[in-house]
C-alpha cells in the first residue's frame, strides 16, 4: 500500500508538471480542449442549431452566452489521477494500457456531459451554473475516476488465474 | 455489490451534505482560514498583514497599497490592498467527504469524521494559501516573487493546480479509503487488490 501511495503521488506530480509545460500545453492540451468543444457542439447541433464552437469556446448564437473550457475543466486532471492510479498499481503493461484508454474514454465522456450541462445551466441560472461548475461536477468527475479504478481492480482480480488448492 | 452500494449512497447523500455545508457557510472554513493566517503572516510578514473570514470569503489584507494607479507599500500609499478569496472553492471537500463516509457506514463514524475533518482543514489551509499565492502573483508580480521564501512562479502554478483543482476531490477519497479499513467494503477491495497483485 505504501509503495502504491509513493508511486501514485510521484507519478501524479510528474504528470502535472509535464502537463503545465508550455510546449505540452501548445501541442496537446489546447488542441485537445478545442476538440472537446467541437465534440460538444457536434453532440448538441442535432437538437440545437444555434450553438457554435470557436476554439475552446462554446457559444449560443441566439443569446450570446458562451462558456470557455479552461484548465481544470477539460478532464485532463482527472485523467492524470486515473493514469497515476493505474500506473502505480502492479499489473501487466497491456492491462495498464487497456485501463488507461478505457478510463480516459469514460472520464472524457462524463466530462462532455459536464460541458454540455454547464452550457445550458449557465443560460438558465448563473447561480446554479456556479454551483455545478465549482462544487458538484468536480466531485462527480472524481467519483467517476473512483468507479473506473474500482472496476479495473475487479477486472484484474477476475483475470488472475485461479489459485490451486494444495 | 458493496462498491455499487457505496457509490449510489454517496450520490444520494450528496444533496444533504452539500446542503448542510452550504447552510453552515463560513463555519467549516474557519479553522482553515485561521491556519492560513498563522502560516502566511509567519512566513511572509512583509507581504501579508492578516487573513480573516468575511462571510464565506477569506479577506487577505496585504502590506501593499495603491495610490494614483501605482502599487506601493501600504505605508507609502496610506492604504492596504485586500484580496477576497472564496473559501467554498476548497471547503466543499468536507461535504464530499461527509457523503463518502456516511455511505460507507463504518464504525465510530463520528470519531473518524472528526479525524478526517482535521486533515481536511490542513489541506484546505494549503489550498487557500495556494489561491493567495496565485492572486498575489497576478496582482503584485515582481516584488512578490522577489520576496524571500516565495517560490518561483511555476511552483506557485503547480501548487495551485494540485491544492485547489485536485486535492478538494482527491483528499476525501484518500481519507475515506484509509478509514474504510475493517469494514466489509474494505475486505472486498483488499481481496480484489490481493488477487490483482498475485497476478502481477
Amino acid at each position: 500500500m505504501l509503495r502504491f501511495l509513493i508511486l501514485f503521488v510521484g507519478i501524479l506530480l510528474g504528470l502535472f508538471s509535464v502537463e503545465m509545460l508550455n510546449p505540452v500545453q501548445d501541442a496537446v492540451i489546447q488542441p485537445f480542449t478545442g476538440l472537446l468543444a467541437s465534440i460538444s457542439t457536434a453532440l448538441i447541433m442535432p437538437f440545437d442549431d444555434s450553438v457554435i464552437a470557436q476554439g475552446r469556446i462554446l457559444r449560443d448564437a441566439a443569446s450570446g452566452f458562451a462558456v470557455s473550457i479552461e484548465s481544470g475543466c477539460n478532464g485532463v486532471e482527472a485523467a492524470i489521477v486515473l493514469v497515476a492510479g493505474v500506473a502505480a498499481f502492479p499489473a501487466t503493461l497491456r492491462q495498464k494500457c487497456t485501463a488507461i484508454l478505457a478510463g480516459f474514454f469514460f472520464v472524457q465522456a462524463l466530462n462532455i456531459v459536464r460541458i454540455i450541462s454547464l452550457f445550458y445551466l449557465g443560460q438558465w441560472n448563473y447561480s446554479v451554473f456556479e454551483w455545478f461548475h465549482l462544487y458538484l461536477w468536480p466531485v462527480l468527475i472524481m467519483l467517476d475516476v473512483l468507479v473506473v479504478f474500482a472496476i479495473y481492480l475487479q477486472w484484474l482480480g477476475k483475470s488472475a488465474p485461479p489459485v490451486e488448492a494444495s | 455489490m458493496l462498491m455499487r452500494r457505496q457509490i449510489v449512497l454517496t450520490l444520494a447523500l450528496m444533496p444533504i451534505t452539500f446542503g448542510l455545508w452550504y447552510a453552515a457557510g463560513s463555519l467549516f472554513a474557519a479553522p482553515a482560514v485561521w491556519l492560513c493566517d498563522v502560516l502566511l503572516s509567519y512566513l511572509y510578514p512583509s507581504l501579508i498583514d492578516t487573513a480573516g473570514l468575511q462571510g464565506a470569503d477569506m479577506q487577505l489584507v496585504t502590506q501593499f497599497g495603491e495610490s494614483g494607479g501605482q502599487l506601493l507599500t501600504a505605508k507609502e500609499a496610506g492604504n492596504q490592498i485586500a484580496l477576497e478569496i472564496n473559501t467554498l472553492l476548497v471547503s466543499y471537500s468536507i461535504a464530499f467527504y461527509g457523503a463518502l463516509l456516511m455511505a460507507a457506514n463504518v464504525q465510530n463514524s463520528l470519531y473518524k469524521f472528526s479525524l478526517g475533518l482535521f486533515w481536511l482543514w490542513l489541506i484546505m489551509a494549503a489550498g487557500l494559501a495556494s489561491i493567495a499565492g496565485k492572486e498575489l502573483l497576478l496582482l503584485i508580480g515582481g516584488p512578490f516573487l522577489n520576496t524571500s521564501l516565495v517560490p518561483p512562479a511555476d511552483v506557485i502554478a503547480l501548487t495551485y493546480q494540485f491544492n485547489v483543482l485536485l486535492m478538494p476531490t482527491l483528499a476525501p477519497i484518500f481519507l475515506w479509503c484509509w478509514q474504510l479499513r475493517g469494514s466489509p467494503l474494505w475486505e472486498q477491495i483488499a481481496a480484489d487488490i490481493n488477487r490483482a497483485s498475485s497476478r502481477a
